[in-house]
């Protein structure tokens, strides 16, 4: 869209198509307000976004290159009376950080002709076939890589949101099948619903009623475990005479704390986890198919929907802020000034340690516990092909962690431990790594949205954060627009196509539900096309 | 506000949403009135089948319409040949799968489906197996589904250890699921059958005995697959202790053992010139084929039960020719036969004495315990250990205490008697809506103890007192007692039942709160009856006594039936023969 054709008046600009940015504007949209959403990058999400194998390899190098410092253009003439410039600078290199490949990602060595076993615990190894660095290249479309790991609590609030606003039509969604732990050198599995624990091979009679029963007690606040609160979890679980097996299953799979989480914490982790169990499968997890990346783009769709106005590699510069620090317009990227009653923005200012990286090969979420002591948590969500994450035969492991050095530091030693690489010895057992990415990213929890000495009506939206849900980001959604539209419902359900009146004057989009205005037919090109159409 | 989108009114919406309803009543009467006037003049044509598919895929329980259907597609068998039916009958389940859709649990559905494919002329029952799968996927207690996936699974012959295996996969899902635990007990039994025991020697020669039927043996398993079932609901009820379809599955497992049927008593009295016949489970004697030959000779009869109450009875009672056995100097062989059941029993009335019996006691027979199983005691024993350990885990669980009594009960009666009242009275505080069931099935338990009491100590007083009694119960096993003693329980009634207590001759029921005293009929032999503080409260309630020939002492004292006016002048009028009232 070129930018003589926006409007110059919105209510809302939104800078950033990150998920907490994108369920603002479908929420701003959704109530009628007018929406302008905009995203610097050529692609939805921000660094919530999936790439295609070959859009990662650009990622990275976009990476790599210095970020070239913009040019400060006078923008004086568009001032009017007794406003002020506020310049936005960009500081997105510095979110990711300590990006790093491993050697045979070149492609030319015979190490990446390595085989891959499918699951992690070696299924048929006769499905095994060569598949080498080019043929993943040639097959690039086929992936769908996600920048953050993340899964859906099937009762977490992106949940409920996506069924409370109807955007859950947008998507496709897998559940997560199983639950691992690494344990004693092998993957285990984790028995959480009632039906794993009896068909768990690995639990005594008598553990698999002590599982049951604490499970049951801790969805209740009892006064007994009132009484426990003073002492960490892991205390409070050895005392409850479950015994190892069990204590390991609650703390790093179930509650997913560490060993000095307070007991608060680990119980209330603990009922989040059991209360998402059996709404969709066994697991309390769902992953959405084509991945991560689709769920911002979801938002944006009903966004656009309800009229929001959607431009990509397009920017704000600055901000025109008057003498009660509001601020009133903005001017993009192209020089035009717009003005809006309210301003967000992906705070891509700030900068803190987090670790994703990624490992291209059923949907399986692994706990593994420190390795050593000093070395964090790791969470490992392994993506079979059928969730359109990657090439058939092949399987992507995201591991995460809290970072203590950098990513190729904390990461490495698991991923020696659980995968076939070239340092390894003929372990042929193990998963064999084709590929693999090493990277920090900032973490959304540490980014202070408040206090920045804005103008009133600015509002941060902080990037992904460390933990596995996404509550944090919609929290955040949720609080920009009451601050917005204090009086407004938050994404009401939308109706459904049938019962949206379109007239004459509105400058929505015409028929079949819209969703085919300029900003989104350009999105449309981008993803919609990626998955499995090609050979 | 500017720029919201335009939505229709709740309104707007229900009134387009009444019209389309009214619209399509039109459309539905008119089809539906079109279909019965077509079956009327009993056209069986194409537009019928239309119609028909055009009512029934919005309202799948239409049964006329699936019946009329049927009507037509069998006059299209007669006149199709045979590729033109098979595709009319493919096309009929294609029809069926989306009438399954609007509604999954129709029974019209079902029935029609099971009747199709049974005349389809190539079935392709693979496809019907995985329609089943997907179905029960979906819901796996949609017993229209089970029903028409055992109709699948005997047509195509699917071999059992597969439908063992597609039942390993539902409870493994989720066990609660009665359907497919009960589908297992009816696949395992063919899939692993018990080893064919020796036949138990006490009875019955092999000569005459006829082959094996397959009803005593289709509901044994084979001990090593027992023990993986044992291990399979284990699981089920250590992870989750308060679903009933495992235990239920699990007493299914425990309890397979069935009573031979034979007669298990015959007894004889010179005095009444009479007969009375205990069989092991309620018979009608009048059309099992009973006969009575006495010394050689086969005797026209006439088997009446104990009370005119029972088509079926446990214990029969006939009399015999006048004359034939009163001479007391005579001794005379009587056999009764089981005509229909191949089985006889012998007893012998020897010179000098009044009245013989022959018997199989309840000892022998171990017949309490067969209840619950002839499975090796070790096996038991290690059940039971386990119930226990889950009872210190979960000590107020209701179905873990019930299965350890009836544990216990299996592997020792007398020797548990003890910790099996303490945990029913555990039961009865931890669930108190059935505490009145518990309450009877003490009570049984308690005069099957004393029965078996009784019979070690070969006598035939049979005294239950002061045991909180609600119910009576095994009162076949009673036939010979002379003397019973219900004193101090909580009884409300002498239940018809009663009256197979053929030799009763003194009846102790002192302070219970009996106002029904039904079960006091006939019984030739009653001399005392001792009934004092209980409920009776009319005259009309101690009507029964008056069959009762041989009354000589009754009771009443402390019933209300006492206060009544009149009632000793009343009394001596309804029971002439009584000497001794107390009121």
């Amino acid at each position: 869209m070129a930018a003589e054709d926006l409007p110059s008046e919105f209510d809302v600009v939104i800078l950033g198509t990150g998920l907490a940015e994108s369920v603002v504007a479908a929420a701003c949209s959704r109530v009628g307000q007018r929406v302008l959403h905009l995203d610097r990058n050529s692609y939805y999400a921000a660094n919530w976004a999936s790439f295609t194998f070959n859009g990662l390899l650009t990622w990275i190098q976009q990476h790599h290159e210095e970020s070239q410092p913009e040019e400060v253009q006078d923008w004086s003439s568009l001032l009017e009376e007794g406003e002020e410039l506020i310049y936005l600078s960009y500081s997105d290199s510095t979110s990711i950080s300590n990006l790093q490949q491993t050697a045979d990602s070149e492609g030319v060595e015979p190490t990446a002709d390595l085989p891959r076993p499918s699951a992690i615990q070696g299924q048929s190894e006769a499905s095994r076939k060569k598949i080498s660095y080019a043929q993943l290249v040639k097959e690039g479309r086929q992936f769908n890589i996600d920048l953050v790991s993340k899964l859906m609590f099937s009762r977490g609030s992106l949940v409920d949101l996506l069924i409370k606003s109807n955007v859950s039509r947008y998507a496709e969604f897998k559940n997560v099948t199983r639950i691992l732990t690494y344990r004693h050198g092998n993957v285990e599995q984790v028995p959480c619903s009632r039906a794993d624990v009896f068909a768990s091979r690995q639990l005594s009679v008598v553990e698999k009623r002590k599982l049951m029963r604490f499970l049951t007690s801790c969805l209740e606040e009892t006064e007994e475990q009132q009484g426990e609160m003073n002492i960490v979890f892991s205390l409070f679980l050895c005392d409850q005479q479950l015994g190892d097996n069990l204590e390991h299953f609650l703390l790093h799979s179930i509650a997913m704390v560490t060993e000095d989480t307070p007991t608060e914490v680990g119980l209330a982790s603990t009922r989040h986890f059991l209360r998402c169990l059996g709404r969709y499968g066994n697991t309390p997890f769902l992953f959405p198919v084509y991945g991560l990346g689709e769920i911002p783009q979801c938002f944006c769709r009903m966004s656009a929907v309800f009229g929001g106005v959607y431009c990509l590699r397009h920017s704000v510069r600055c901000l025109l802020v008057d003498k009660d620090n509001r601020c009133k317009a903005v001017i993009d990227s192209r020089g035009q000034r717009i003005s809006c009653s309210h301003f967000v923005v992906d705070s891509s200012f700030s900068l803190m340690n987090f670790v994703s990286s990624c490992l291209p090969p059923q949907v399986s979420m692994v706990t593994v516990p420190p390795i050593a002591a000093g070395f964090p948590v790791v969470m490992m969500v392994e993506l079979c092909s059928s969730t359109m994450t990657c090439l058939p035969g092949t399987y992507l492991v995201h591991l995460t962690c809290q970072s203590v050095g950098s990513a190729f530091d904390d990461l490495s030693p698991v991923v020696t431990k659980m995968f076939h690489t070239p340092e390894t010895d003929d372990q042929e057992t193990r998963p064999s790594v084709l590929w693999c990415l090493y990277f920090n990213m900032a973490d959304g929890l540490d980014v202070e949205v408040e206090g920045h000495n804005l103008p009133s009506n600015v509002y941060l939206c902080s990037g992904p954060d460390g933990h596995l849900g996404h509550d944090h980001a919609i929290r955040q959604a949720q609080l920009i627009f009451q601050k917005i539209l204090p009086e407004e419902d938050f994404c009401p359900p939308a109706p459904n196509p049938e019962d949206v009146l379109y007239d004459g004057e509105s400058l929505l989009p015409t028929g079949g539900g819209g969703g085919d205005n300029s900003g989104w037919g350009e999105k449309g090109e981008e993803t919609k096309e990626n998955p499995q159409t090609e050979e | 506000m500017h720029g919201r989108v335009k939505i229709k009114s709740t309104a707007q919406q229900e009134e387009e949403k009444r019209k389309e309803r009214e619209k399509k009543l039109k459309i539905y009467i008119a089809a539906r009135d079109a279909c019965f006037s077509k079956r009327k003049e009993g056209i069986c044509d194409d537009e019928a089948l239309q119609l028909t598919q055009q009512l029934l895929s919005s309202n799948p329980d239409f049964a006329t319409l699936w019946n009329y259907r049927r009507e037509i597609l069998m006059h299209l068998e007669a006149v199709k040949d045979k590729d033109e039916v098979q595709k009319i009958y493919e096309a009929e389940l294609s029809f069926l799968e989306s009438c399954l859709k609007v509604n999954p649990k129709s029974y019209g559905s079902w029935h029609h489906r099971g009747w199709v494919s049974a005349r389809l002329p190539q079935p392709d029952w693979a496809r019907e197996l995985s329609l089943c799968d997907r179905c029960l996927s979906l819901d796996d207690r949609n017993f229209h589904c089970w029903d028409y996936r055992r109709m699948v699974v005997k047509m195509s012959g699917v071999p059992v250890d597969q439908e063992l295996g597609f039942t390993d996969h539902l409870i493994g899902s989720n066990f609660s699921n009665y359907s497919s635990w009960h589908y297992r007990s009816t696949l395992l039994p063919l899939l692993h059958p018990e080893s064919p025991e020796p036949l138990s020697p006490c009875r019955k020669t092999p000569q005459t005995s006829p082959p094996p039927s397959p009803q005593t043996h289709s509901h044994r398993v084979c001990e090593e697959q027992l023990l993986k079932e044992y291990e399979l609901v284990q699981n089920a009820f250590f992870t989750d202790p308060n679903d009933q379809s495992a235990w239920f599955y699990y007493r299914w497992l425990l309890g397979r053992a069935e009573r031979e049927e034979m007669i298990s008593c015959v007894y004889v009295s010179r005095d009444e010139e009479r007969v009375a016949v205990a069989f092991s489970r309620p018979v009608n004697a009048q059309s099992v084929g009973l006969l009575l030959v006495l010394d050689g000779q086969p005797q026209r009869v006439e088997w009446r039960s104990v009370h005119p109450r029972f088509k079926h009875s446990p214990v029969w009672i006939c009399d015999l020719p006048p004359g034939t056995i009163s001479d007391i100097t005579n001794e005379h062989n009587l056999t009764v036969h089981w005509t229909e059941k191949h089985t006889h029993r012998d007893c012998a009335l020897y010179t000098g004495r009044t009245e013989s019996y022959c018997r199989d006691s309840a000892t022998d027979q171990e017949l309490f315990r067969s209840e619950l199983s002839v499975e090796k005691t070790s096996v038991l024993q290690s059940e039971l250990q386990s119930c226990n350990q889950l009872q210190e885990l979960e000590p107020l669980n209701k179905w873990c205490l019930l299965t350890i009594i009836l544990l216990m009960r299996a592997l020792d009666p007398l020797g548990y008697e003890k910790e099996t009242l303490a945990h029913f009275q555990t039961l009865k505080e931890v669930d108190s809506m059935r505490s009145a069931y518990y309450s009877d099935l003490c009570s049984k338990f308690m005069i099957e103890n004393t029965i078996l009491k009784m019979e070690y100590a070969e006598v035939r007083v049979f005294s239950i007192s002061d045991k909180n009694l609600t119910t009576l119960c095994h009162l076949d096993q009673l036939l010979l007692v002379t003397h019973i003693n219900l004193s101090s329980n909580q009884l409300q009634r002498l239940p018809p039942q009663f009256a197979m207590l053929q030799c009763l001759e003194v009846l102790e029921a002192d302070n219970n709160n009996i106002e029904n005293l039904e079960g006091l009929f006939c019984l030739s032999k009653l001399e005392e009856i001792n009934l004092k503080n209980n409920n009776i409260s009319t005259l009309a309630d101690l009507q029964p006594l008056a069959s009762c020939p041989k009354i000589k002492r009754l009771d009443l004292r402390g019933n209300p039936v006492t206060q009544m006016a009149k009632i000793e002048a009343e009394l001596a009028e309804l029971l002439p023969s009584v000497t001794d009232i107390l009121l």
